[in-house]
């Protein structure tokens, strides 16, 4: 090895100094390296190829072609690093370089044999022409073998996959596998017997016996085949010749000219004598070593299987490394995206939980609308209220299922819908008195507010509905109307058990009239005196209209203690007061008070409870007549006026009493609060009460200590109001 | 004595006065009304016989203001009390306050005649008693100093001679004192005098 690395620079050397040398008259001339596979010896290689160069240099004067034998393991380098043009070299070597560096065959060489040229070649195996013990692949098995090369087509590859097709692995099943490095050396250990058996390609025993270093029949072929048009010994299958290749750095255009000019070179030409071919041919397929190469699991092909992770970690280590600080990165990474999404999604959890939560907790009943009328969404409350599930009203026209019918009974209009007027003008509404219908088809009373839902631009984009089931409140208002008028009732009879005496004492004066008259005749009609007919008839007249008078207060009594009437009806004010006044006419007569009345006539009626408007008056003017007890005889004046005015009826009792002192004026209204001494103090509270039910207000006026003025203000109502 | 004796009748309901006047004139009582007590005292202006009818609860002057009124000015009308059932306390303190008596309504007609009638009677031997009275203390007047002594004397129990060393005077002169005082005073006897002169005493 040691000389040839030491020729190559001195040929290079040599290559530079003539140029030089020559750039005179070879200024255009481009020195061209042809690399050329020594297997059988640098000198050989050169004996056998520099004609071919010469030739070429000919052909393409242009050009200087020179050959540069490269040893097995020097093609790989010199090809990679370019410091050859052309590469001439097995087709094992071949099919590794066009993978590995991208060289592509120009042509392949013609290989001759006596007059005949091939351009296939294969491999054969033989052992000493003695050995009769070797006849099959298999007696092979536990002796020991030479080959030319590890990486040699025809001296070593052709025959391995030979051997793996028959079952045998020579590295294992041979005692000694040896490489001699030159198929001649291989040659000569088999014929010197230092080997059981030995391969190399074909006609390397042909030319040795021709050459006189042999004889033929001193070997013996082992699995010897037979091609027909193919007339060498040989145990393998055949494969395409040495193939002629361009470098990737070198130009088409040179390698066009190169193969153009091989092709036309003759098989009895100088160059080819001496390489000892016959020309040259357009390349062949170099399939049939690509699949050797691949069933061997040789290079380029030696990681199709074998490839360990070992290896994977050597090749590639750097790379592996990388990556795997990449995917540690993007572990990372995605961990920390990971950890970052879950945590926005729990917090996005909670505040949806604490959204649900805040509208699930309150009480009033809350759905959203889009602008087509659909509900959007529904807390947990409209679900209780309505009996509707939120997956029942969710998408679906909320007018048709809440308030398709009025309380009424008739149909409501989907146009005339709060809600739908809600988000067509943008206006909130507030619905105070409205029904929903539940699912069950029960409607509940309620009320509610609609207020328009605007997204970022301002746009509405539907409404949201917070409504309250005001079953219980109206249940609570109709409970309060009802105890007004129990306590109105209570009232009454307090009032009646207050009067019973008077009416009593009034109910007895006709009745002793009357006694007085009749037993007065009797005694007349006894003493049979002068003109007692006319006396008598007289009196009895008289006693007539007493029983007549007592008729009338039992008429009042029974009026005045009838079962009361629930019902609001159209009342006459003064119709009202000239009753009272006249139920109250004895009471007073006997307090001595002189009463006024100012009535204004054409009043409107009003839309009252009347017996208990007539309870408020009997409330204000009997306070009124006792307020005037302690007042001189001639000076007890109780005047009721009634005035009307913008729709609204106005009614005053004032007496010419004691008045209210300062202290009492905010407290009069209070239940339980008296300035006397037999009162129970409900009289004017339980008067303010009935007045504001019916719409109106109690007020006590200020008169400045001259007696007492209670003002009644009541609006003239509809019918059907409240 | 003044004349007839008269009920008079004060009542602020017509009908009440009206009947009760009827009722009193059946038994031939005269009557006179009155609205109210008032009016009465206005209409009443020297004292007559009679008796005062009236209704305890009236407007004005109540029953009882009327009861003191009359009182005040020397009027002995005696008087009789309508109440109704209620007014009976009333009726009561009237009572207790010189009412003759009170009755209660609805009341027995013969029952109010009663009444009224022995307030009359009672009236009668009031103003009887009082002119009997007025007779003897006019008589009583006329005694001289020593006329009295003597009568105290008399009526004190004592005897001419207990008289006659007493006033230091002879038995002659009392006897002719005592026929004088028995003259002056119109007594028939001993008994006689001595009544008299104590009811005087003690009026």
């Amino acid at each position: 090895m040691l000389p040839r690395r030491l020729l190559q620079p001195l040929h290079r050397l040599l290559a530079c100094l003539s140029l030089l040398g020559f750039c005179a008259w070879a200024q255009a001339v481009q020195p061209v390296t042809i690399g050329v596979l020594s297997h059988r010896g640098d000198e050989a290689t050169l004996n056998h190829w520099t004609k071919t160069a010469d030739y070429l240099s000919r052909a393409l004067p242009d050009y200087h072609f020179e050959i540069e034998p490269l040893d097995f393991d020097e093609v790989d380098e010199a090809v990679g690093r370019g410091t050859v043009d052309f590469i001439l070299t097995n087709p094992a070597i071949y099919v590794n370089l066009e993978v590995r560096h991208r060289v592509s065959r120009i042509a392949t060489m013609k290989n001759r044999w006596g007059e005949e040229a091939y351009n296939i070649f294969g491999g054969v195996i033989f052992a000493r022409a003695e050995r009769f013990d070797l006849n099959s692949l298999e007696d092979l098995k536990g002796g020991t073998f030479a080959a030319v090369d590890e990486t040699s087509l025809g001296g070593f590859m052709m025959a391995l996959r030979e051997f793996k097709e028959s079952g045998i692995n020579p590295y294992r099943d041979f005692i000694e596998l040896s490489f001699a490095g030159t198929h001649d050396k291989v040659v000569m250990a088999v014929r010197e017997g230092r080997v059981d058996a030995g391969t190399v390609r074909t006609d390397i025993l042909e030319h040795m016996a021709e050459e006189g270093r042999i004889r033929l029949n001193e070997f013996r072929i082992l699995n010897q085949q037979h091609y027909a048009d193919f007339p060498m010994q040989h145990s393998t299958r055949l494969y395409p010749e040495w193939p002629f290749s361009k470098v990737q750095h070198t130009s088409n255009t040179l390698a066009r000219q190169v193969s153009v000019a091989l092709a036309e070179m003759p098989g009895d030409a100088p160059a080819a004598l001496a390489g000892n071919y016959a020309g040259w041919t357009i390349p062949l397929d170099y399939q049939p070593v690509h699949d050797l190469l691949l069933e061997l699991l040789l290079p380029p092909y030696q990681h199709q299987r074998q490839f360990t992770l070992l290896d994977v970690l050597q090749r590639y280590w750097a790379w592996l490394g990388g990556g795997l600080i990449l995917l540690l990165f993007l572990g990372g990474m995605t961990t920390w995206v990971w950890r970052l999404n879950r945590a926005l999604s729990r917090a996005k959890q909670r505040l949806e939980a604490q959204h649900a939560l805040i509208l699930d907790s309150v009480a009033e009943g809350i759905y959203g609308v889009d602008t087509s009328g659909n509900a959007t969404f529904v807390n947990r409350a409209m679900e209780a209220i309505t009996g509707w599930k939120a997956g029942e009203l969710i998408g679906r026209n909320q007018h048709q299922l809440l308030h398709h019918t009025r309380a009424d009974g008739t149909s409501h209009p989907g146009e005339e819908c709060p809600v739908y007027l809600t988000f067509t003008d943008s206006v909130p509404r507030y619905v105070e008195d409205d029904i929903f219908w539940c699912k069950d088809g029960r409607s509940i009373p309620v009320e509610y507010s609609s207020n328009p839902i605007r997204d970022r631009h301002g746009r509405v984009t539907g409404a949201v509905v917070v409504f309250r089931d005001i079953t219980e409140r109206k249940r609570a208002a109709e409970e309060a109307r009802q105890r007004q008028i129990e306590l109105a009732h209570v009232a009454r009879l307090s009032t009646m058990g207050e009067m019973a005496s008077g009416i009593a004492h009034e109910l007895n004066q006709p009745l002793s009239a009357i006694s007085n008259y009749t037993r007065g005749s009797i005694r007349m009609l006894q003493s049979d005196r002068e003109g007692l007919r006319e006396q008598l008839i007289e009196v009895m007249e008289r006693v007539a209209s007493q029983a007549e008078r007592a008729g009338e207060i039992i008429r009042q009594l029974r009026r005045f203690i009838r079962k009361e009437e629930p019902e609001r009806k159209r009342v006459d004010l003064n119709h009202l007061i000239r009753e009272l006044v006249g139920f109250l006419q004895p009471e007073l007569r006997r307090a001595g008070v002189v009463l006024r009345l100012q009535l204004s006539e054409g009043m409107p009626r009003l839309w009252a409870h009347e017996i208990q408007l007539e309870q408020v008056l009997l409330n204000l003017t009997r306070n009124a007549i006792e307020a005037m007890q302690e007042r001189p005889a001639d000076g007890r004046i109780l005047l009721i006026r009634t005035a009307y005015n913008e729709g609204r009826v106005e009614l005053v009792v004032e007496d010419s009493g004691h008045g209210i002192d300062e202290s009492m004026r905010e407290k009069i209204f209070e239940p339980f609060v008296t300035t006397k001494e037999q009162g129970m103090g409900l009289g004017l509270s339980i008067s303010r009460g009935i007045i504001e039910a019916h719409g109106g207000r109690l007020l006590l006026d200020d008169t400045s200590g001259r007696g007492t003025r209670l003002r009644i203000v009541l609006p003239i109502e509809q019918e059907g109001a409240l | 004595m003044s004349g007839k004796s008269t009920v008079f009748i004060v009542d602020d309901d017509e009908a009440v006065r009206d009947s009760l006047s009827w009722l009193m004139q059946s038994v031939g009582l005269s009557t006179e009304t009155f609205p109210s007590a008032d009016a009465f005292l206005q209409g009443f202006g020297e004292d007559r016989p009679g008796c005062l009818l009236l209704d305890i609860r009236m407007p004005g002057i109540s029953g009882l203001e009327l009861q003191s009124l009359l009182r005040e000015r020397g009027f002995r009308l005696p008087l009789v009390v309508i109440s109704g059932h209620a007014d009976v306390p009333m009726a009561v303190r009237a009572l207790k306050a010189g009412a003759f008596d009170f009755i209660e309504k609805p009341f027995n007609d013969q029952l109010l005649l009663d009444t009224v009638q022995r307030a009359i009677e009672h009236d009668r031997q009031e103003r009887e008693s009082h002119a009997r009275l007025d007779v003897w203390r006019r008589r009583l007047d006329t005694l001289t100093p020593r006329e009295r002594e003597v009568l105290q004397l008399v009526v004190g129990g004592a005897s001419n001679k207990q008289i006659s060393s007493e006033l230091g005077v002879s038995m002659k002169t009392v006897e002719a004192h005592r026929a004088r005082v028995m003259d002056k005073l119109q007594a028939d006897s001993l008994s006689e005098l001595v009544r008299m002169t104590l009811t005087v005493a003690h009026k």
